[in-house]
Order: C-alpha cells, then sequence, then structure tokens
C-alpha cells in the first residue's frame, strides 16, 4: 500500500510537475501577439500622430484584431525626443514582448530608432520619417520605411517648379528635413540653369514669418521653393495669405500633410505639393476605398492622407508576419522584403537593397474654391508618370549608398 | 538698404508687441505673487481656443470674452492650486505649473483634437497698409494698437487706483496690509487672475496669424520667460520695452543672419545679463552686483 500511494504520489508529483511547466506554454498560447506603436503623444507633430496611428488601429481592426489567426494588440508608446524614444522602444521590446515596432513620426527620431531596432534585432516599419539617410546611408536590415525621400520627392517636384520661372527662392527649416530639401532643390535648379535669388534657414516653431516674406517681396523670385513642416508649414501659409502674396508667387513644396493644410483654412490655402496618398482620388484600389470608407464610418470624417500611412504600413506588417507564420524577427524581415500589394498601374512593396517602399506620389494644387473642408486638393498628376520608371526614380543601390549591417 | 531696416522693424514692433502682452502678464504674477508661472503658456493657448469657439459661436464681437473667461480659469486655478504653493520652496511652483500646463493642454487636445484649426483675421481687417517702404497689414496695425491701449489701461489700474495701491503694498509687505484689514488673499486671486487674463488677449491677438495648436504655447512662454528675463523679474516697464527690443532683434536678425534668429534672443538675454544681471529696469540683486 505505502509503494503504491509512493507510486501513486510520484506519478501525481510527475504530472503536476509537467502541468507546472506546460502552464506557461498554454498561457502563452492565449496571449495576443503584440506590436508596438512609437508615436509621438505630444508636441507640434501629436496632430499628425493622431491620424497615423489611427490608421494603423483601423487596420488591425479590419482583420478582426488576429494576426496569423491569433488575437493581436498594438502597444503605443510615446516619442518624448530621440533618446526617449529609444529608451521606449527597448521597453517595447524587453517588457511588452513586441514582435515588430511601427512608428518614427519625425525624422530625428526615426534614426534614432533605426539604430536600436538594428541592436536589439526587431523589425521596424517607419511610417512617416522622410529623411534620405533612413533607407540610405543608414540603413539596416530591421528597418522598412514607407514615406518616399526628400530626394526622391524633390526630383518629381522640380520639373513643375521649373514651368513657373527659373529664378527660385528657398525657404527651408533648419533640421535634417529642411537641409535635404534644400540642397536637393540647389542640385536640381542647378542642372535646370536655375538661379537661387535666395535662401533662409528657419529655425523650428517659429511663431511669425512676416519679415520672411518681406525679404522674398524684396528678392522678386519667379517660385518659392517650400521645406517647412507641420506646424510651421500651416503658420507660413497663413501669413503668407496675410501680407498678400497668395496668388501672386506660385509656393511648392514636397510632402504636404492633409492636417497641415486644414489647419491654414479655405481662405489662406495655397500652393503645389506632392504627397503620398489623397481621400478623394478616383484612382484609389478598392483596398484603400474600403479603408476610407470604414475610417469615415468610425470618425465621422475622410481619413487624412497620415491615416493611410499608418494604415498601409500596418498592413505591410500583419501580411508579413501571417506570411512568415511566426513572430521571429528574421522571419518577419524575410516576409516583408517580399510583400506585395497591387496599386492601380504599379504596387506597393519595399525594394529589398533598401527597403524603400516604392510609391508612386500625386502632384496636388489647392482648390480655386474650398466648398468642403476636408477636401481641399485637386490631383494633377501621378509622379512618375511612367510607372515603368518608378524604380529608377527612387535611385539605384549605387545612388542610394545603403549596405545593410 | 534704410528701407529694408524700417519695414523689418515695424515687422518686428508687431511681433514684440505680441510678446510682451504674453511677459506682460508673468511679470505681473511674479512681482505681486512670487511665483513662476510655467503654466502662463496654456492660459494664451485657452485664449486663442476660446476666441475661435466664441467666434463660432456668436460672431466676432464676442471673442472680446475670450479673456474674461480665461481670467476666471486663472482665478479658479488660484483658489484651487496656486495658493498652496506660496509659502512653498519656488521648486515645488515650478513642478506644479508645469504640470497644470500639461493638463491645461492635454485637455484642450481631448476636445479639440490635435490638428491646427483654422483662424483667420477678421474680413473688416483683411488687406495691407503701405506707407513707403513699409508694408503692414491691417490686423497687425490693430495688434500694435489693442497692446498700446491694453497696456496704458493696465498701467492705470496699477498707479492710479486704490486696488493698484493695495497690489504694489501687498507686494511689498502683505502682513502690514493685512493688519490693516484688508482680505490680500482675495486680492491675490484677482491679480492670477488678471495676469491669466492678459494672457489670453494675447492667445486671442495670434490665433489670426499663428497656428492654433494644443502645443501653441511653446512658441510664446520662452519668448515671455527672456523678455521677463530682460526687463527685469516684476517690472512693468522693463517687460514693455524689453519685449520691443526681443521682437525687433528677431526681424533684423532674420534680415540680415536668418539662420540665427530664433537663437538670437538668448544670445541678447545672455549678454543684457551679464551686462546688467537685475535686467533693464528690474530691482538690485544685491547677491550678483
Amino acid at each position: 500500500m505505502t509503494i503504491a500511494r509512493t507510486r501513486l504520489g510520484r506519478r501525481s508529483a510527475l504530472l503536476g510537475a509537467t502541468g507546472l511547466f506546460a502552464a506557461p506554454h498554454i498561457a502563452r498560447a492565449a496571449d495576443p501577439i503584440k506590436i508596438g506603436m512609437l508615436l509621438a503623444k505630444t508636441g507640434q507633430i501629436a496632430g499628425q500622430t493622431e491620424y497615423l496611428a489611427n490608421g494603423s488601429i483601423l487596420a488591425l481592426e479590419q482583420r478582426n484584431n488576429t494576426v496569423m489567426g491569433q488575437p493581436a494588440e498594438l502597444v503605443w508608446l510615446d516619442e518624448p525626443s530621440p533618446q526617449g524614444a529609444t529608451q521606449n522602444m527597448q521597453k517595447l521590446v524587453q517588457e511588452n514582448k513586441v514582435c515588430a515596432v511601427l512608428g518614427g513620426s519625425l525624422s530625428s527620431y526615426a534614426l534614432a530608432e533605426e539604430a536600436k531596432a538594428k541592436e536589439l534585432k526587431i523589425p521596424f516599419v517607419c511610417d512617416n520619417a522622410a529623411a534620405t539617410d533612413i533607407t540610405g546611408k543608414l540603413c539596416n536590415r530591421y528597418t522598412f520605411r514607407l514615406n518616399t525621400p526628400v530626394a526622391v520627392q524633390q526630383r518629381m517636384l522640380s520639373p513643375y517648379a521649373l514651368k513657373y520661372g527659373k529664378k527660385w527662392y528657398h525657404i527651408t527649416a533648419s533640421y535634417a528635413f529642411g537641409q535635404d530639401i534644400l540642397k536637393c532643390s540647389r542640385e536640381n535648379l542647378k542642372a535646370a540653369g536655375g538661379t537661387e535669388v535666395g535662401a533662409d534657414e528657419v529655425p523650428l516653431n517659429t511663431p511669425d514669418f512676416s519679415s520672411f516674406i518681406l525679404k522674398i517681396r524684396q528678392a522678386k523670385p519667379d517660385v518659392v521653393v517650400g521645406g517647412l513642416s507641420g506646424g510651421d508649414l500651416t503658420t507660413f501659409l497663413k501669413q503668407w495669405n496675410e501680407l498678400g502674396m497668395k496668388g501672386k508667387i506660385p509656393f511648392l513644396e514636397i510632402a504636404i500633410g492633409d492636417t497641415d493644410i486644414w489647419g491654414v483654412g479655405p481662405d489662406a490655402a495655397n500652393g503645389i505639393f506632392t504627397k503620398l496618398w489623397d481621400a478623394y482620388n478616383p484612382n484609389n484600389t478598392p483596398e484603400e476605398k474600403a479603408f476610407a470608407t470604414a475610417y469615415q464610418k468610425k470618425h465621422g470624417k475622410p481619413p487624412a492622407d497620415k491615416a493611410w500611412m499608418g494604415w498601409i504600413t500596418a498592413r505591410s506588417l500583419f501580411e508579413s508576419i501571417d506570411a512568415a507564420k511566426s513572430t521571429d524577427a528574421d522571419k518577419i524581415v524575410d516576409a516583408l522584403e517580399t510583400w506585395k500589394v497591387p496599386a492601380g498601374d504599379s504596387s506597393y512593396s519595399y525594394r529589398k537593397f533598401d527597403h524603400q517602399m516604392l510609391v508612386r506620389n500625386l502632384a496636388v494644387s489647392v482648390k480655386d474654391k474650398i466648398t468642403d473642408k476636408w477636401n481641399y486638393f485637386d490631383v494633377k498628376a501621378t509622379l512618375p508618370e511612367n510607372p515603368a520608371d518608378l524604380e529608377k526614380v527612387f535611385g539605384t543601390p549605387e545612388e542610394i549608398g545603403c549596405k545593410m549591417g | 538698404m534704410l528701407d529694408i531696416i524700417l519695414s523689418q522693424t515695424v515687422s518686428g514692433l508687431v511681433l514684440g508687441g505680441l510678446y510682451v502682452l504674453i511677459a506682460i502678464g508673468l511679470s505681473i504674477i511674479f512681482g505681486l505673487l512670487g511665483i513662476v508661472n510655467f503654466a502662463h503658456g496654456a492660459f494664451f493657448t485657452l485664449g486663442a481656443y476660446l476666441a475661435l469657439t466664441l467666434m463660432q459661436l456668436l460672431g466676432w464681437p464676442a471673442v472680446i470674452l475670450a479673456p474674461v473667461i480665461v481670467g476666471a480659469f486663472g482665478m479658479i486655478a488660484e483658489r484651487l492650486l496656486i495658493r498652496r504653493l506660496y509659502d512653498k520652496e519656488p521648486l515645488i511652483s515650478l513642478i506644479v505649473t508645469f504640470a497644470l500646463a500639461l493638463m491645461v493642454e492635454a485637455t484642450v487636445r481631448l476636445i479639440y483634437g490635435g490638428i491646427g484649426q483654422p483662424f483667420s483675421p477678421p474680413p473688416f481687417m483683411a488687406g495691407f497698409i503701405v506707407w513707403g517702404p513699409i508694408l503692414i497689414t491691417k490686423y497687425r496695425m490693430g495688434v500694435l494698437v489693442t497692446t498700446a491701449v491694453v497696456l496704458l489701461l493696465l498701467w492705470l489700474f496699477l498707479e492710479k487706483t486704490p486696488f493698484g495701491r493695495i497690489l504694489r503694498a501687498g507686494s511689498r509687505d502683505p502682513e502690514m496690509v493685512g493688519l490693516l484689514g484688508i482680505n490680500l488673499p482675495r486680492v491675490l486671486t484677482w491679480v492670477f487672475g488678471l495676469g491669466c487674463a492678459i494672457s489670453g488677449i494675447a492667445g486671442v491677438l495670434a490665433a489670426p496669424l499663428w497656428t492654433v495648436t494644443p502645443a501653441m504655447a511653446t512658441n510664446a512662454i520662452m519668448p515671455a520667460f527672456v523678455v521677463v528675463a530682460i526687463g527685469g523679474l516684476g517690472s512693468f516697464a522693463g517687460a514693455v520695452i524689453a519685449g520691443l527690443l526681443v521682437g525687433v532683434v528677431v526681424a533684423l536678425t532674420i534680415q540680415f543672419w536668418p539662420e540665427a534668429s530664433g537663437a538670437m534672443m538668448y544670445v541678447f538675454m545672455a549678454l543684457m545679463l551679464l551686462l546688467r544681471p537685475r535686467g533693464l529696469l528690474g530691482e538690485r540683486w544685491e547677491r550678483f552686483e
């Protein structure tokens, strides 16, 4: 009896022990797959990140909050500064156990985050930052990027600016984004045989542009090429109109966001811009139209271009995790490299050698009369006009200088 | 060249006028209450958003109510929060007012969203005036005139009314003022409300020029501190002179060295404090002189 009881006891103990070891696995299976989201929650850029986040959240909801057939959730941490953003990326990976990270609202944050992603070996899909180096000289195996690099967008916009004349005035932000624009625009102008009649580098968060606008008036350029971002662009356009310059000298800039122009208001809005996507573009794909309808239903207004940017990057990541059938970082990276979905005459995909998404940009101009407070633009062209030129416009491996670490 | 300098000087005076209005409330609150109010920019933002809401609901004349409402918010904040800081370490008041600023920004973001709100000058002030080399919009002219009127009324209030005399006496010897039977805590509530209301006026005037966002105070609060430091802590006239000087220095730097326009006000402040640590018209600071 005693022996039998002991045997039973041992068997029970063995079963119990097996159960104890097995329990975490059972619990892990029930745990949702976690995907990190690093987007600024405060500061000037927060107006845009709200839409980026809305787009990513909706992308997950459209899949019934599942990835690989399992429950999934987004964990959103802040980007208070480049250093704070990398600390939060570490927290997402080590404490929240995310399998990949979406984000990078500003170039300075994204450059810091991509270095951290490389160190932590975690897939990082950058949805907003446009600095050329992200998928250029500083590229790495774990970083993918949606936004078209500044140099490429500037190459698309310059032919439009030249239609108005060859005397240009540059007004650009005095940080990475603006400096990138200034450098590329000067190169394009020089190649076209044009003249720069003035250039101002403007500190971030400049509240008053009247002195800059007075200088532009004095210089009498054919065209003003801008390189301002977010709130600064909004303030500039308001004051450009206030000082009677709207319609007098054409203003052109790359990478306008809907949220930037909504803040200007219908009276003051003007200019010609590039942007990645427009909710009112009749050439949007059926999936994009379904996204726009779902967004309108959920938020009561059409999606801004930033919402689409959050949506398409999240979609690329979720579908890649599905394809990888794993949350293993290297398998997700491999799947992102082969991810491809149709987009009208071309497709959306990341290039293998620099992880840059190839997207045709839109050339848009502000409507003469704005009757819908969400619809400011007429789409003038899709760039490059020949889809076959897409790869060429984004640059060759030699031009890009990306060497995967 | 003289044309350009004249033109930029006028542009700088308008910017300086706004800086004066933001800084003067800060200066009054510090001078009379001894509180370095980091939430001052939040009241500037509130002024802009209330003006926007009142304009949309009731039309342009109602915008005049915005600073009054901001002042009332300021009085409530003083009663509930600020008055607990009067006898505390300066560091505590910095932290608490900074927290208040974050709370106001988050509340504005919750109500209005994070993106900029469209707000243009009123149609009756559209257009501009050209006097020789000087170009100024009618709205900016209105900002200059309003700033001058507000400053004049404020000076008359502080210097020529019994209430103003109580304020000045209270800032020098609160105990004696209390012994004379004056309810000083109530007076201080009014002072804080007044400082916030003036910041609200600056917010109303800036809203059609700047981008109206929850974070718009970022562009206002740092110049305000610079102006107060240059003018002398607690000095009314010092803040006025310093605000206009800072505006003109920034405008002229934009003309001749645009990349440095953001930093120049800080360089100007550093130079000024090296030469005169108490600021232009601040009271003598024996520890440093």
